[in-house]
């Protein structure tokens, strides 16, 4: 039985593994929860973010297995539903770090209303979609993000119907952090995670996570070959797909104004990152990289007038501590 | 006169509401106990039939009674079906020698005057009825006098409380109230009330035989709310600090006080994407330790389902509000239905405990809301609210409530670290683990699973873990839930040697009621029990009262009769012949003549 941490020694990631072995092995999804085991350690360790005090949650898929495979505060919810528990955990009390995995079928298919919603509303919460163009769990059929023409058991002869670009969505909807990682850079997947975490507002990290079981490309056969295939063929990272836009697309005098690095702090970011993601997808690629930092918009927590020293789940709920109040609201009902 | 009940029969945005509501709270500030209901109001914003009711009397009123004394009418509608879609109009319940106040000006180009009110098209049924007709130019005094349509309701306050005999000074009090004392609106509304007043007395009207004979000053101190208000504020007394829901009818008024409320009490108000949102976001916002609620009705509950199963494997604390409609699917948003009581008690997939309370009032929701949330906490499972649009939207009188009374019990709660990681799913002696909420300090491994899961809350599909999972959240947990004292218990009315029974919950509590007192006025004996917990269902109580009767009448509002079905199921059997319905589904007010012609 694992010891409880206690702050003295500093927190190792034996100590927050859990037992779980969900996954096949090379799958990008490992790669994931050691960035993020990493990012715990540094909020604890470096940053004096209490244990306690983080907060993850999962939906359902191969993805959603994530609070398995640590030892975490954690909720692991039913299909698409995981954000809404996890806005309801964030505004209940804003003292928490939530994070919330989801994969593609379960935040762009079934969850894509409270996707929508998390984003314009703007709950301070990370979403990380360990996004691989398949459902796994089920066997490979095709996910709304699977590329037109991918062949899986539910589309045999090659997907035809487009797929969800959720950058653009969550750019549209006004999510204050958006950024596209990938599974098999560890150390720059974990940097973006803990920007994301530390961004006020609603942030998404959606990444490239691939199957190694049921995504199957001509050409790319064995075990690891599709991280060839990603690598290869399909991401292209933000300041190449920048510069490239820079020079081909945009005229010289339009181009004197445009910085010659990409900026995802920038005002007009969003509609660059737009125009990148366009660019990027006329050439069959996908961009990877930090599109959009925007932490100046009030959080849902903001508005509703939660915060960390007024969390709903701390008030002072006893009837002798609010009685004269709840006089009042008699007396307004006579 | 020991009751009057009121009609104020127009179209949306006629003011009918506003007329009847501000007669009710009057007569309520006067010493009578006000019951104010929606006798018909379509799904619908614009201009259709509009019907409002008003019943005053001595004692406590639970709901309508057949006959109204007094009918207003602002338009045609409350005379004709002038649709011609088999609409029954509120001339039809005129009481006989009751009284008619109509608006006697001629078409106006208001949107909503769009039918002169012409009696003489119904003069066969006018005198018949023996009505007293008191033609009243609302429209014309409000057009002339003030520019304005929208006080032709208060000049017909003014003419009637020249009629009944009723202080001007308490209307005042209630335009103070209602439009800010010295407002234009105030100084307006006080002018209008006065041109009916004086066209009353000018023209000798008065219904000398309709007053009330009031007292009781003390009337003041009472509550004037609707159901939804109650069960709010029954909530926040409760301790519920985050409410999450979505605007539908007849549940928006509970979202509409809470997101009043709430804020300035450190609570949060989410008004979600969905129902299906709503529900999850009270399941997050339990998890983290808040009471949590949120209201529904059919359609929406429906949505819940998924989010219900999720708080019974999970064992998260929720109370959940059902204000039923007429259904299915979109069925009858506005109007009165108890359709849902099956998708209440069975709703859900999978088993897991849950516990259904239906109040039979006001004052007896506001209370019953303590029960909720400190039955959900201990028990650490869904809590249902159920009720139906009559009780939902209707105005009633109540004592002055009193939130002293109530006591809060969070149930098993860990606040230090114990021995050994914190594990959410433990297997203790009566089955219910301790919660802890995430941020307690030294905690850090509280997880919540919809799997089937551990004690420290890990999937497991294991034989052995699983059974003594079930038998924890469903099997164990139901035994201690029947034996708690906190469950609403039925109401018994009547002698027990009684050989009619009735049995009811929801806001057929006033009308069934009143049908067994009026058995008694006729010599004939009549027992009834309100059930006010459905689920554990109180069999035992339930199989001895219909034993002690020669005829048990289950009354309710469902062609598919869901209380009859529920009771044979859990407490007699079929006793195909003892068992009766006395069923409405026509989405009208169940009344006390509509009981005693039914059997």
């Amino acid at each position: 039985m694992a010891a409880v941490y206690t702050p003295q020694k500093p927190l190792t990631a034996a100590d927050i593994t859990g037992p779980g072995a969900w996954w096949c092995s090379g799958c990008g999804d490992f790669g994931v929860t050691a960035a993020f085991k990493e990012v715990v350690l540094t909020l604890v360790n470096e940053m004096g973010v209490p244990l306690e005090r983080i907060f993850v949650l999962s939906g359902i898929g191969c993805s959603s297995k994530e609070p398995e495979m640590l030892r975490l505060n954690a909720y692991h919810g039913q299909h698409g539903r995981s954000i809404p528990v996890a806005m309801g955990v964030a505004l209940a009390n804003p003292n928490l770090v939530v994070v919330d995995f989801g994969g593609d079928g379960d935040t762009y298919a079934i969850g894509m209303e409270h996707f929508v919603h998390a984003c314009v509303k703007n709950v301070n919460m990370t979403l990380i979609v360990m996004n691989n163009q398949v459902y796994g769990l089920t066997r490979g059929q095709a996910s709304p993000t699977g590329h037109l023409g991918l062949r899986t058991s539910s589309t045999p002869e090659g997907k035809k119907v487009r797929p969800v670009n959720p950058l653009k969505l969550a750019i549209a909807a006004g999510a204050a952090f958006v950024a596209r990682g990938v599974s098999w850079k560890r150390k720059e997947l974990a940097e973006l995670m803990l920007k994301a975490i530390q961004t006020k507002g609603f942030s998404l990290l959606d990444v490239f996570s691939p199957c190694v079981t049921y995504h199957r490309e001509p050409g790319y056969r064995g075990s690891g070959a599709i991280v060839d295939w990603y690598r290869l063929n399909y991401v292209v990272d933000i300041q190449e797909a920048w510069r490239a836009m820079r020079e081909q697309v945009f005229s010289e005098e339009e181009r004197a104004h445009l910085p010659a690095d990409y900026d995802p702090t920038s005002p007009l970011a969003p509609l660059y990152a737009l125009r990148l993601i366009e660019e990027a997808a006329r050439r069959g690629k996908e961009v990877t990289g930090l599109l959009v930092m925007n932490p100046s918009a009030p959080t849902l927590e903001e508005s509703l007038g939660a915060s960390p020293e007024r969390a709903p789940a701390l008030v002072d709920i006893s009837v002798e501590a609010n009685l004269e109040r709840y006089r009042r609201l008699l007396d307004e009902l006579r | 006169m020991g009751t009057l009940q009121v009609c104020g029969a127009g179209r949306a945005g006629d003011g009918t509401n506003t007329n009847v509501s501000i007669l009710g709270q009057v007569l309520k500030d006067l010493g009578a106990w006000v019951f104010v209901w929606r006798e018909e109001v379509y799904s619908n914003i614009h201009t259709r039939d509009t019907a409002f009711g008003l019943r005053a009397a001595g004692g406590p009123v639970y709901g309508p009674d057949d006959a109204f004394d007094i009918l207003e009418a602002f338009d045609q509608g409350a005379f004709l079906d002038w649709t011609g879609e088999g609409r029954v109009p509120p001339l039809a319940r005129l009481r006989q020698g009751g009284v008619i106040l109509y608006d006697s000006s001629p078409r106006l180009e208001y949107p909503n005057t769009g039918h002169e009110v012409r009696p003489e098209q119904v003069e066969g049924e006018v005198r018949a009825k023996g009505a007293r007709l008191f033609g009243l130019p609302m429209g014309r005094l409000a057009k002339e006098r003030f520019g304005n349509y929208i006080v032709r309701g208060t000049i017909a306050l003014g003419a009637l409380a020249h009629m009944l005999g009723l202080p001007e000074e308490a209307f005042v009090r209630r335009f103070a109230r209602l439009f800010r004392e010295g407002s234009d609106l105030f100084r307006l509304n006080l002018e209008a009330f006065r041109a009916g007043l004086e066209h009353a007395r000018s023209e000798g009207w008065a219904l000398p035989d309709l007053r009330l004979a009031l007292s009781a000053p003390e009337g003041d101190r009472r509550q004037l709310l609707l159901g939804n208000e109650a069960v709010a504020l029954g909530a926040i007394v409760a301790g519920c600090r985050f409410y999450a829901g979505y605007p539908i009818t007849p549940a928006s008024e509970v979202l509409e006080y809470m997101a009043e409320k709430l804020p300035a009490l450190g609570g949060v108000v989410v008004q979600a994407d969905s129902e299906m949102a709503a529900a999850h976001h009270v399941i997050g916002g339990s998890v983290a330790g808040a009471r949590a609620m949120t209201a529904t009705s059919g359609p929406g509950f429906s949505l819940m389902q998924e989010a219900i199963s999720a708080a019974g494997i999970t064992e998260t604390p929720v109370v959940i509000v059902v204000s039923q409609r007429g259904g299915p699917a979109t069925g009858l948003p506005t109007k009165v239905g108890q359709e849902d009581l099956n998708e209440t008690v069975f709703g859900g997939h999978g088993d897991f405990a849950r516990i259904v309370l239906a109040p039979t009032d006001a004052e007896d929701a506001f209370y019953m809301m303590e029960k909720a949330f400190n039955l959900a906490d201990r028990y650490q499972c869904p809590v249902f609210v159920i009720y139906d649009q009559m009780f939902a939207q209707s105005t009633y009188t109540t004592p002055p409530l009193d939130p002293s009374r109530f006591v809060i019990d969070r149930g098993k709660v860990v606040t230090v670290p114990l021995n050994g990681p914190y594990r959410r799913y433990a297997l203790t002696e009566d089955g219910i683990s301790p919660r802890a909420f995430p941020g307690t300090p030294g905690i850090y491994t509280i997880y919540t699973n919809t799997n089937e899961h551990t004690e420290e809350g890990y999937i497991t599909e294991e034989m052995v873990v699983r059974k003594a999972m079930v038998e924890k959240r469903v099997v164990k947990r139901m035994d201690l839930i029947r034996r708690d004292h906190d469950l609403p218990p039925p109401r018994l009315h009547g002698p027990p040697d009684a050989p009619i029974g009735f049995i009811a919950y929801g806001s057929t509590y006033g009308p069934v009621l009143e049908a067994v007192e009026r058995l008694a006025g006729q010599g004939q004996k009549a027992r009834f029990l309100a059930l006010r917990t459905l689920w554990p269902f109180p069999g035992r109580e339930v199989r001895r009262f219909v034993d002690s009767c020669r005829v048990v009448y289950v009354v309710e509002y469902s062609a598919g009769a869901q209380l009859r079905g529920l009771i044979q199921r859990e407490a007699t059997g079929p006793m195909a012949r003892k068992i009766r319905s006395i069923l409405r589904y026509d989405g009208r007010p169940m009344t006390p003549g509509y009981v005693l012609q039914a059997m």
